[in-house]
């Protein structure tokens, strides 16, 4: 009875936990006041736009329908708009405002250009004073904005008005042919009011980033993408924000290794571990609960393989865009198709892995679970299923065009990259995650009770929930919103909620993990993760921005978004330096073990994901944050590269190491496949640095150059994918992608397969609902503890465990 | 010389000084992670025994052959009595520090980085294989052959190291008894 009314206090001292709420408060302060000026300061979507005669060429309703026809043809996932989206297919802000102010030099007495907007060759080649005229005039008309706040009203020069009829003809030639050279699927687009509202939404984007914000000498895209023709260079932003961010970054990084160099007594160094002898993982007993986890973790490993083909199939379309070994697969699967899934899936699976361990490890925490677990965990699976396999039939119809509008929209997709889904799976998704927390709190509602809100019990539940919290926040982002706000709201989910919400939860399942083993102290483990709650937020909430430099944001989000994302760094980089000495003390082998060390190839996969968050997201990361170099960059092989090695090099490797994790628990120890763990370890890592380092880096580098010293528009072009040397590199993937695919993740399946076969096998076993005995958990053994004297002071916070 | 094959030379200079500064920085933070490991502990070399911060001494007690490390532990009545105990060891015995070799899991992670470095050069040799198939005038051999010749030379060094490296997994040890049960009603 006693017990009940004790409630263990904090571990710490409070300014631990006030660090964390004074940072958490002001960064989502910061954002706020930033979503605040994205509606106000966005570039506008005028309400009416109109040619110097006051005919009507289109209105805000058209960009929005336009924008939906963007966003629900999956085109997102084929080319970009602002520089986001897939890569295959051309930017088509750059691509409109190339051929738009090539037919506006012409009709200003320039060079006179093709049919497709583009200059006849040779047209340029001599001294051209008149076309120097042409090109002057061109620049100030782009250049001059004639949009009314008051009215909202949009009024184009003649030659950006001929310009806009004249490639309503071009897009509907591009999409509605009746072949798959481009990747797309056959007469893709061809209702003409829909193209016609597609030309209207990429022509408003094209105005945004020519014409000058008021009172401004730069574009409402800060002057991006880079384009001569319309005089747009980088802005004196772009290049200052990126040496004090360079500066922040070398200069934090000195600071933060000079502080922790100094008082560098964390509490975790220098201190001797306690000898642990682990329990054979195979006496463990498992809750229902528990058991249910081996079905998720098999339907990882199969969405795992069936991402790798689908990425494989991606690939393809780069190397060898109108056939797959003599086959024309665009007819049935287009490349957004592909696409749509791969990146859709590649957030499936790991979430899957990631709810599942969550499930595992709830009851190893609160060392309960109370009945009914184990059916709401299947539950739980059958809706995952649902959500998954129905994006996936709903981005194949809604693509093929079998779906139209609204039900494209509720049903099939919404097409926002990474943010895929239609609007019902992500509402359902929304859902399973709440119900996923839910299960979390019933499993932990007696533990909580008994704890100060900053212990780690707390910790691993209010992380938990964050999950659901900021998944959710994507459903702001809507189709038919202007695209700037459903940007702002599209990087909460794909920064905030990746970098920063599952890094958090992360931290605490993996330092959950080695206290629930034994070998980290609980106080080190809450130093841990508060340290990493602290650092990572001081830099990823406000740092979410570096996704907006270029999205018609104000250019306040630039001098945000690199200054706080480059001070990211500086944490990642501490952070892995911090995790060795961490996993050190979590796999401490140097004492003598009675058992062997049960959880080898997950530890090594914590290993890979330092060195992968250090490369991939750090390195790489970094190498395409700086807004100058994003400028560039944005939407070539380089930022491909980086979404690799950091997406499959972090959270991919996480995944497949909780799983093995958990299921060493549910494979009997003398069936434990050690060596296609280890197999799996060596193809998974492999083949990913093979992929990075073959083609994605050498290729994102060449593009960078074509981009500097040719133009954007032509990095982009099919052109620069079909070069040969481009074409080589493409290539070069595939014995990469071979042993990725083999040795990485067939061995992952097959484990994972082991996992349902013996889990079934164990059925009854340990079914008894209620409260768990002790002997439920790892049990690990300390001789300093046995052979304490009694007058020693009992260890402050015994592990759950033992 | 054609543009491929200067970006070939030029990127295989890269990979190879990839790979170079990636076994440095294993090299660095292996032996960084040891020393916060030691960290308030002076070794001295001379003499082979550690001094804490409250001056106590560690000497060599015991050297594990299979584990490859030297263990170093200081009077027991000492640390018991020591104010200080309870943020350096549980043990009643004496604080125990260990000089390890390679241990377990940077043993292992050592290999992933050799293994990682070994791709890099094997990359290296490949693409500039391809290239030199595919550009072959000789000037483009007088670049492109000699970068070959320091890749696969690096890559057969690199890898007869990587086999050499055992992985350093440690084996359970029964002989030491087991002491699970006694424990449960912490």
């Amino acid at each position: 009875m006693e017990e009940k009314s004790v409630r263990r206090g904090f571990l710490l001292s409070k300014g631990w936990l006030q660090a964390v709420v004074i940072v958490m408060l002001l960064g989502f302060t910061v954002l706020g006041i930033l979503a605040y000026k994205t509606y106000e300061d966005g570039a506008p979507v005028p309400v009416k736009v109109f040619d110097p005669q006051g005919q009507l060429l289109f209105d805000g309703d058209d960009v929005s329908a336009g924008q939906q026809v963007f966003l629900h043809n999956g085109l997102m996932e084929y080319g970009s708009v602002f520089g986001h989206g897939a890569y295959l297919g051309p930017d088509y802000t750059a691509d409109y405002l190339r051929r738009s102010s090539n037919i506006a030099i012409a009709g200003n007495g320039g060079p006179p250009v093709d049919q497709d907007g583009m200059e006849i060759d040779g047209s340029d080649s001599r001294p051209d004073p008149a076309g120097d005229v042409a090109r002057q005039k061109t620049i100030d008309q782009f250049r001059d904005n004639q949009y009314d706040e008051d009215s909202g009203e949009l009024t184009l020069s003649q030659t950006q008005a001929d310009a806009f009829r004249k490639l309503i003809p071009y897009y509907t030639r591009y999409f509605s042919v009746d072949d798959t050279e481009h990747g797309l699927r056959p007469e893709a687009i061809t209702d003409p009011q829909d193209l016609r509202n597609l030309t209207a939404f990429f022509a408003w984007t094209a105005w945004a980033a020519a014409a000058d914000r008021p009172g401004k000498n730069y574009s409402y895209t800060n002057n991006w993408p880079s384009e001569p023709r319309v005089d747009n260079k980088p802005t004196a932003n772009a290049l200052v924000w990126s040496a004090i961010s360079l500066i922040a970054l070398l200069g934090g990084i000195g600071l933060l290794f000079g502080a922790f160099g100094r008082y560098r007594d964390l509490g975790w160094h220098g201190r001797e571990q306690t000898v642990v002898s682990f329990r054979d993982p195979s006496t463990v007993s498992l809750t229902p609960g528990q058991k249910s986890t081996a079905w998720f973790f098999f339907v990882m490993a199969v969405l795992f393989l069936i991402q790798c083909f689908v990425g494989a199939a991606v690939q393809h379309y780069r190397a060898e865009l109108t056939s797959f070994f003599g086959f024309d697969l665009a007819v049935i699967l287009p490349y957004n198709l592909l696409r749509t899934w791969h990146v859709q899936l590649s957030i499936f699976w790991v979430a899957t892995s990631f709810v599942a361990a969550g499930i595992f490890l709830a009851p190893m925490i609160a060392r309960r679970e109370p009945k009914g677990q184990g059916k709401l965990g299947y539950f739980l699976l059958i809706a995952l299923a649902v959500v998954v396999f129905g994006t996936l039939i709903g981005s194949y119809l809604g693509i093929h065009g079998v779906l139209e509008d609204a039900a494209t929209n509720w049903f099939g997709l919404q097409g926002f990259e990474y943010l895929d889904l239609a609007r019902l799976w992500q509402v359902l998704l929304v859902v399973g995650l709440v119900l996923w927390a839910y299960m979390l709190f019933r499993v932990m509602r007696s533990r909580l009770r008994s704890e100060h809100p900053g212990n780690m019990p707390w910790l691993f539940f209010l992380a938990a929930c964050a999950i659901p919290a900021f998944y959710a926040v994507g459903l702001l982002a809507q189709t038919y919103e202007q695209f700037s706000v459903t940007e702002f709201w599209r990087f909460w989910v794909v920064h905030l909620w990746v970098e920063d919400f599952l890094e958090i939860f992360t931290t605490v399942m993996v330092a959950y993990m080695f206290v629930l083993l034994g070998v980290v102290r609980e106080r080190v483990a809450l130093m841990v993760i508060l340290l990493d709650i602290g650092l990572y937020s001081v830099g990823g909430v406000v740092g979410t921005m570096h996704h907006l430099y270029f999205s018609g944001t104000p250019s306040e989000h630039m001098a945000l978004g690199a200054f706080f994302s480059a001070i990211e760094v500086v944490p990642l980089t501490f952070l892995t330096v911090e995790a060795w000495s961490f996993l050190q003390l979590g796999a401490n082998q140097e004492s003598k073990s009675e058992t062997e060390f049960p959880h080898r190839w997950a530890v090594m996969f914590l290993v890979a994901v330092g060195f992968w968050n250090f490369l991939g997201a750090g390195v790489f990361g970094f190498l395409v944050n700086l807004p100058i170099v994003s400028y560039y960059e944005i939407g070539t092989a380089l930022t491909a590269n980086h979404a690799h090695a950091a997406m499959m090099g972090v959270y991919g490797m996480l995944a497949i190491g909780l799983s093995l994790f958990c299921l060493r628990y549910m494979i009997p120890s003398k069936k434990w496949p050690d060596k296609w763990a280890k197999v799996s370890f060596w193809g998974t890592n492999i083949g990913l640095a093979w992929m990075c380092f073959a083609t994605l880096l050498p290729l994102g580098i060449m593009q960078l150059y074509k981009s500097v010293n040719d133009g954007y528009f032509e990095a982009r072009q099919f052109d620069f994918l079909t070069d040969k040397t481009a074409n080589m590199l493409e290539w070069l993937r595939l014995p990469g992608d071979l042993v990725f695919i083999i040795f990485g993740a067939i061995p992952v399946l097959y484990i994972c397969f082991l996992g349902v076969k013996y889990t079934i096998a164990r059925r009854g076993e340990g079914d008894g609902e209620g409260e768990a005995d002790a002997e439920l958990f790892t049990v690990i053994s300390g001789t300093s503890m046995e052979d304490e004297p009694p007058d020693m002071p009992a260890r402050p916070e015994p592990t759950p465990g033992t | 010389m054609n543009t491929e094959v200067l970006l070939a030379g030029g990127y295989g200079v890269l990979l190879l000084a990839g790979a170079m500064v990636l076994e440095w920085l294993s090299r660095h933070t292996h032996n960084r992670s040891q020393a916060w490991r030691t960290s308030g502990f002076d070794y001295d070399a001379q003499h082979d025994f550690w001094v804490c911060h409250k001056g106590e001494q560690l000497w060599p007690a015991e050297f594990d052959r299979e584990k490859r490390l030297v263990r170093y532990r200081a009077k027991a009545a000492v640390c018991n009595a020591c104010p200080a105990k309870g943020d350096c060891t549980d043990s009643n015995h004496g604080r125990e520090i260990t000089r390890a070799v390679d241990s377990w899991p940077h043993s292992e992670a050592g290999r992933f980085h050799r293994a990682i470095a070994v791709m890099l050069v094997l990359l290296a040799a490949c693409e500039l294989g391809v290239v030199l198939i595919r550009n072959h005038d000789p000037v483009e051999i007088a670049v492109l052959l000699p970068l070959l010749w320091v890749s696969v030379v690096a890559l057969w060094w690199l890898a007869r190291d990587l086999v050499r490296t055992p992985d350093g997994f440690p084996e359970a040890m029964p002989a030491h008894g087991n002491r699970i049960g006694r424990n449960k009603q912490t």
